[in-house]
């Protein structure tokens, strides 16, 4: 009796699939069932951002960076403007600040919701698919009483935003997170610690750290292989050094440090962070200070270049912005955290079975709009 | 269906079974759903809880064969055109085509310097039923499916038409 | 020498320092007067040789304190080293913002930033191709250490026509997708690169998009790509 080896195919998963998250292909060499080896193929929807970002003026780039990563918009703007502002040397005042971090931690909280849910959709689990997205849909009622759009906000301008809060946005708020906060148990004890979920996904993919450092992953990915980093932390900006939370790192619970149960938790453990940091930032609001003060007239930043970072629920999100005086950015380019993270997957991903290389897939929590741009 | 279409002349037996056969095919129409960008999760939401899309009779199927309606939902770029008129072709007749948000009904935000862009998905497929909007609200997108609908209704497969 | 001796010897020592001689002159026997004035005599040559430092010392921290952040002092101290390690390699000497190296030996300063200990850059932050005019591409690289948290900016220079820069690919497995996001956005060529293709585009398209001179092509098989709008406002 011998091992029967069986021939190898190459197979096509995608570009239009269900389960890739967005249009991406992925071409899979494999015998049936053990996979060998994995290979991405980017570019379905690049939508030529930075040709765009060179020809139009430094205020209209702020609704093409929504769209860039079209799950996280508020984070996107906020990392656009801190890089702005950090360019031409503008201070803002105490109420755009707090109400910046509000609205980018009811992100984070809305972006990992639909990143849980769809991975959850992925493994086979239809109904936490459902209760996040019941949960995520009052976030989105939050936005838009106050800037009037459900997914690409255009909110946050260099020097200040667009729309100060409405009349009963703090008290809603609370009412929503002394809501949230019993389901984030309720979504544990459904699906985390869900016997099926933990054998699909404990052990599977592991990514060691110095791999993970050397392919330039950051974000939760990085954080659920053992390495404490966030840029939030780190490298502050804003007003986060004012806040006292803690930085959820994997620990293996129930299998291997740095895989796919161990992405998957430290997502929940992080809303639970981001709900701390709501609640001191919310009680810390000045009520006074006009959102529109420091508002540049004509946003002309000196000659220079900046690359700053900042922490989107996906990474390190960078910009690195070159201006030459006028009033239209020379180049701007868009570090996206999930090209990294994907970049990342022939390494883990190969000697899995086809369903787990899905699983891996979905625990990278990829949005295709910001690795092609 | 290929045989019966337009092979009848009309007549009070041929208007009613038309009747039955538009009321059939317009009450569920299950959807294909073809989400590349940020309207893939307007779509997402519009099938979700709060705005349930299977209520009008809709289901996502993952598989062109399976479904009736494309939804375009998101920008097509010159490498995805040819791949989206091979899922075109793939789809069994009776098929209809929703162009929603303005990626695919002109290019969207992207038409002036988009060189990889294609401004509009009807330069490749037939297109139904245009809706509007930068995400379209999933409200938005009912309506627009409910128009289809309407349309649907209107058609007299086994009818001669008038050449 | 018995232990009274050495404390004699060291009390008699500390009053010398201060200028007291009395005791040390005072003692009878010869040797050991003898011993406590060397032992005297080198301790003054310590306390000489201390003093010459601290004003040196003192010297470089005002400099370093008071106009310079530290990111321009990691700036110098990496320009320093390299002039030292790879000479002949550096582009200027300016410093303010980032570092400008020529290419020829990028591959080998690059395995140094990594394996240096206390620079110890092992995380690739971003690349950036950009067209800079004059007929000049340049490609940008900003490090980061995870260990030491600092980090630093790196331009290479190249000139429009023969645009190659040695891949560094193998040292920082992350700069295999962005070099070829470069590639395929400026044509920049990386010498050593095992897979260089494009990556965003289709394989079969013509031109590089981000250079400043990019004229759209006509068609893409059968489609009409049109030409960018202009003067719409």
């Amino acid at each position: 009796m011998g091992v029967v080896h069986g021939e190898e195919m190459v197979l096509n998963i995608g570009p239009q699939h269900p389960a890739t998250h967005g249009v991406l292909r992925l071409q899979v060499r494999t015998d049936g069932e053990v996979v060998s080896e994995v290979t991405p193929y980017l570019g379905y929807l690049h939508r030529c951002f930075e040709k765009h970002c060179e020809n139009v003026t430094y205020e209209q780039v702020i609704p093409f960076t929504d769209r860039c990563d079209y799950l996280a918009s508020m984070t996107n703007n906020f990392g656009y403007v801190v890089a702005m502002e950090g360019l031409m040397d503008i201070k803002v005042n105490e109420r755009v600040e707090h109400i910046r971090v509000i609205m980018a931690e009811l992100q984070r909280i809305a972006s990992h919701l639909l990143g849980l849910g769809a991975f959850g959709l992925d493994i086979g689990a239809f109904t936490p698919f459902l209760h996040m997205l019941r949960d995520r849909e009052r976030i989105l009622d939050l936005f838009e009483m106050t800037c009037g759009a459900r997914l690409l906000y255009n909110y946050m301008w260099v020097g200040g935003l667009s729309h100060d809060l409405p009349v009963g946005f703090v008290e809603s708020t609370y009412r929503f997170l002394d809501y949230f906060e019993p389901k984030i148990d309720e979504f544990v004890k459904l699906l985390v610690h869900n016997k099926i979920f933990v054998e699909r996904t404990a052990d599977v993919g592991r990514l060691p750290q110095d791999i993970a450092i050397s392919y330039g992953v950051s974000g939760p990915n990085l954080r659920a292989s053992g390495q404490k980093w966030d840029l939030r932390k780190d490298d502050p900006y804003s007003i986060y050094d004012r806040f006292e939370f803690d930085i959820p790192v994997g620990e293996g619970g129930k299998g291997s440090v740095g895989d796919c149960w161990d992405r998957f938790y430290v997502r929940v453990l992080e809303m639970k962070e981001s709900i701390k940091i709501l609640r001191q930032a919310l009680s810390s609001l000045p009520k006074e200070g006009d959102v529109y003060q420091s508002l540049p007239k004509k946003i002309r930043p000196p000659i220079g270049s900046i690359y700053k970072r900042t922490e989107s629920p996906r990474g390190d999100l960078g910009y690195y912005i070159e201006s030459d005086g006028t009033n239209i950015p020379y180049r701007l380019k868009m570090r996206s955290p999930a090209f990294t993270a994907l970049s990342v997957i022939d390494e883990i991903a190969a000697g899995w079975l086809l369903s787990d290389v899905l699983a891996i897939l979905g625990s990278l929590d990829i949005v295709l709009g910001e690795i092609d741009r | 269906m290929g045989l019966l279409e337009n092979r009848f002349n009309d007549n009070v037996i041929v208007e009613k079974l038309d009747k039955l056969l538009s009321w059939g095919r317009s009450t569920s129409p299950w959807f294909f759903q073809f989400g590349t960008a940020c309207c893939a999760i307007e779509m997402m939401a519009a099938a979700a809880s709060r705005h349930d899309l299977m209520r009008i009779g809709m289901i996502p199927r993952s598989s062109p064969r399976q479904a009736d309606v494309m939804i375009v939902a998101g920008t097509v770029t010159m490498k995805m055109a040819l791949r989206v008129k091979k899922l075109y072709e793939q789809m069994a007749d009776p098929k209809y085509v929703v162009a929603m948000g303005s990626c695919a009904t002109s290019g969207g935000p992207y038409w002036q310097h988009g060189y990889h862009v294609l401004k509009g998905v009807d330069i490749v497929i037939p297109v139904d039923v245009y809706v509007p909007g930068c995400p379209p609200r999933p409200e938005a997108l009912i309506e627009g499916l409910l128009k289809l609908q309407e349309q649907i209704l209107d058609e007299r497969p086994l009818t001669r038409k008038m050449a | 020498m018995s232990t009274d001796q050495d404390k004699l010897i060291t009390e008699l020592v500390e009053k010398g320092l201060t200028g007291d001689m009395e005791p040390i002159n005072s003692i009878e026997d010869r040797v050991l007067r003898s011993k406590a004035k060397a032992a005297l005599a080198k301790a003054k040559r310590a306390a000489k040789s201390q003093e010459t430092a601290e004003p040196k010392k003192k010297k470089s921290e005002e400099k370093s304190s008071d106009d310079l952040p530290s990111s321009v002092n990691l700036n110098e101290k990496i320009v320093y080293m390299i002039n030292e390690k790879f000479p002949g390699s550096l582009a200027n000497e300016n410093t303010e913002t980032h570092i400008q190296l020529k290419s020829d030996q990028w591959f080998e300063i690059a395995t140094w930033l990594k394996s240096e200990p206390s620079l110890s850059f092992d995380s690739l932050q971003c690349q950036t191709g950009i067209d800079v005019g004059d007929n000049t591409l340049e490609a940008r690289y900003n490090f980061h250490s995870m260990k030491h948290n600092h980090y630093t900016e790196i331009r290479i220079a190249v000139p429009r026509k023969e645009a190659t820069i040695p891949s560094v690919e193998q040292i920082w497995r992350i700069a295999d997708w962005f070099e070829r996001e470069t590639y395929d956005m400026l044509g920049i060529e990386f010498s050593g690169h095992r897979d260089l293709r494009r990556i965003l585009l289709p394989d079969d398209w013509e031109g590089w998009p981000l250079r400043k001179d990019y004229l759209v092509q006509e068609t893409y098989h059968g489609i009409v790509v049109p030409k960018m709008k202009e003067g719409w406002e």
